[in-house]
């Protein structure tokens, strides 16, 4: 197990490699002079030039990328050219909100998600089938910035229950979560069931069944637990999405987490927190997906690990 | 006698496992009630697409300052925004955007993937190793994060929109094109068109292509779906089409600032986009069903 954990993680190095030096030479065709933007429009040439110089952007781009790759080893992002703040500091202040919808949309999409995916698997063919799964490809259909604005309008207009918009409180986290976790949940259920389905046709199901254990025991205790290995896959999968999907649920709440500030920064060209994000976004995606890699190895008996 | 013989040969496929031929995917698919009336819903998308802005009661930069953030009436089915605009034609018009958006993004999408899927998986090697390089790197990213990296570069815009849609749906195809490469290159009839002589550019598209066609197709209409979603995403983000164009994203964007007192801006935009979206998602699952051998009727 050990050595299959070790051979994974130093599989994703290359990519790692790739994907930093991707993201610097991307970020680098960005349009318009970096220089100039932090200067301002009535600065003078010599200003502009003396800008270029602190920002090391008149050095040559090998030697920007080996400045920019021993800052990023030392836990160094830049400096942001919008707040004239590192990049880290921006980042880790909005590090937290961005986790907590993440984390609270992955929650409540994975119980609703698994329950409605069950329910639907053991009634094949019958309307409870038809009404999950009718629920299920409405939820991976709906935009999720018009969830977010008619659960506003319901909520929050006219009921006021809950906060339009902010952060920091549970109840702020109410309404975005739903909104984040709504497709979420649809994927799960729908995986859910396809898996419940296949189980559902093994042998030994059918074994449980002659031996005369209730359907319910069928159910949760074997077809459930052996569907689960894969249902793990995909939760961990949407783990990474989620993180970079609350772009636009975070732009419908005016919630102060990652994706707003990727969104300002592109808004002003602050190319080292572009940079910064996307790196940090792709980061998160490959270490998730490397732990479900192993995490589905540990809990499924039949990989054979050689 | 016909039958039989092509009932042998039907059988023939099973056993060698080479994928069901369009035709079979027709005959199930038929069978999917909700998925034929998904495909009939987008055959009208496509119908307004094309007519709808010519058929629309008003005209799409129609101002009307006498009315305006009108709620639905008989006049207004849909009501009017800020400049009194009828949202009604608006939306009808938008159609041919978002279908052109979605539709064109994949089909590029999916002729890159198929052909970098097609070379990877037949010629191995090196060229697979770059491809498939390439693609890690590409599913590195959460699909929105890559779109928006790539308008961040280009420029807000719904061609920059569209360029960003194929880049991150190359992949997809890429992998599951290669994949079907993989397990047709070494099957018996690949084999005897190889000792026949037959060149690799036939060996790739007139053996191996159509065994992958059927797949190809599923995804396709899947990604038709996201796109559009991540498309009006962009635009709703301000990122993609601009205005005064009727793009459904925008329209409801433009639709938040009125949510309090005027929520018919923000309701139907949303509606068009979800009943577009979801007609190819249904579709979808129809034509992967009707795909599947293990769903026998």
């Amino acid at each position: 197990m050990l050595r299959y954990t070790l051979k994974r993680i130093v599989g994703v190095i290359p990519t790692l490699i790739i994907v930093v030096t991707f993201v610097f030479f991307f970020v680098r065709m960005i349009p318009g002079d970096p220089a100039r933007l932090v200067a301002g429009e009535q600065a003078t040439l010599e200003d502009v030039e003396s800008v270029r110089e602190q920002l090391g952007l008149n050095q040559p781009i090998p030697v920007q990328y080996v400045k920019y790759v021993t800052g990023l080893v030392k836990g160094d992002l830049g400096m942001s050219l919008r707040t004239k703040r590192p990049v880290l500091t921006e980042v880790s202040a909005r590090y937290g909100n961005t986790m907590a919808l993440t984390v609270a949309s992955l929650v409540w999409s994975t119980i609703v998600g698994v329950l409605l995916g069950v329910w639907s698997g053991k009634n094949r063919g019958k309307w409870q089938d038809f009404t999950g799964m009718t629920l299920a490809v409405s939820g991976i259909s709906l935009p999720n910035f018009w969830i977010g604005f008619l659960l506003i309008m319901l909520f929050a207009v006219k009921l006021r229950w809950l906060p339009t918009t902010g952060a920091g409180s549970f109840k702020n986290l109410i309404l975005p979560a739903i909104t984040l976790g709504t497709s979420i949940a649809a994927i799960i259920a729908r995986f859910t069931r396809s898996s419940i389905v296949e189980v559902l046709k093994e042998d030994y199901i059918r074994t449980a069944r002659a031996k005369g254990l209730k359907e319910k025991t069928v159910t949760w205790g074997h077809a459930f637990r052996n569907s689960m290995i894969s249902v793990v896959t995909v939760v961990g999968l949407q783990f990474g999405f989620l993180l970079g999907g609350s772009v636009v649920t975070e732009a419908v709440f005016a919630y102060p987490g990652l994706g707003q500030l990727l969104i300002e920064s592109v808004n002003y060209r602050d190319y080292p927190a572009i940079q910064s994000l996307i790196l940090i976004f792709s980061l998160q995606f490959i270490i998730i997906n490397l732990v479900v890699d192993i995490l589905y190895a540990i809990l499924n008996p039949e990989i054979k690990l050689s | 006698m016909i039958g039989k013989k092509k009932a042998a040969h039907a059988e023939l496929n099973e056993k060698t496992d080479i994928k069901t031929p369009v035709s079979e995917m027709i005959r199930k698919f038929k069978k999917q009630k909700n998925a034929v009336v998904a495909l009939v819903f987008i055959l009208f998308l496509v119908f307004l697409a094309f007519f709808g802005e010519a058929l629309a009661p008003f005209k799409i930069n129609e101002y009307d300052y006498s009315s305006i953030l009108q709620g639905p009436s008989g006049a207004h089915w849909f009501g009017t925004d800020e400049f009194g605009r009828d949202l009604f034609s608006r939306i009808i018009s938008g159609t041919k955007i978002s279908l052109a958006v979605g539709l064109s993004a994949v089909s590029v999408g999916a002729i890159c993937g198929t052909v970098l899927g097609l070379l990877g998986g037949y010629y191995r090697g090196i060229i697979d190793s770059i491809i498939m390089r390439i693609c890690d790197t590409l599913f590195a990213f959460p699909g929105i994060i890559l779109a928006i990296a790539i308008v961040a570069i280009l420029g807000s815009g719904i061609g920059n929109v569209v360029i960003a849609v194929s880049v991150f749906s190359t992949p997809t195809f890429a992998r599951l094109v290669r994949g079907r490469t993989l397990a047709l290159k070494n099957s018996v009839f690949v084999q005897a068109a190889k000792n026949l002589g037959a060149s690799d550019a036939r060996i790739l598209f007139r053996h191996i292509l159509p065994g992958a066609i059927p797949e190809i197709i599923v995804q396709f209409t899947m990604s038709v779906g996201s796109s559009i979603l991540t498309a009006s995403s962009l635009s709703f983000l301000g990122m993609g089409a601009q205005p005064p164009t009727p793009e459904w994203g925008l329209l409801l964007a433009n639709g938040r600032n009125y949510m309090m007192t005027s929520l018919h801006c923000t309701l139907f935009p949303g509606l068009a986009i979800f009943l577009t979206v979801l007609s190819f998602n249904i579709l979808g699952d129809g034509l992967r069903d009707a795909l599947d051998p293990k769903l026998t009727d």
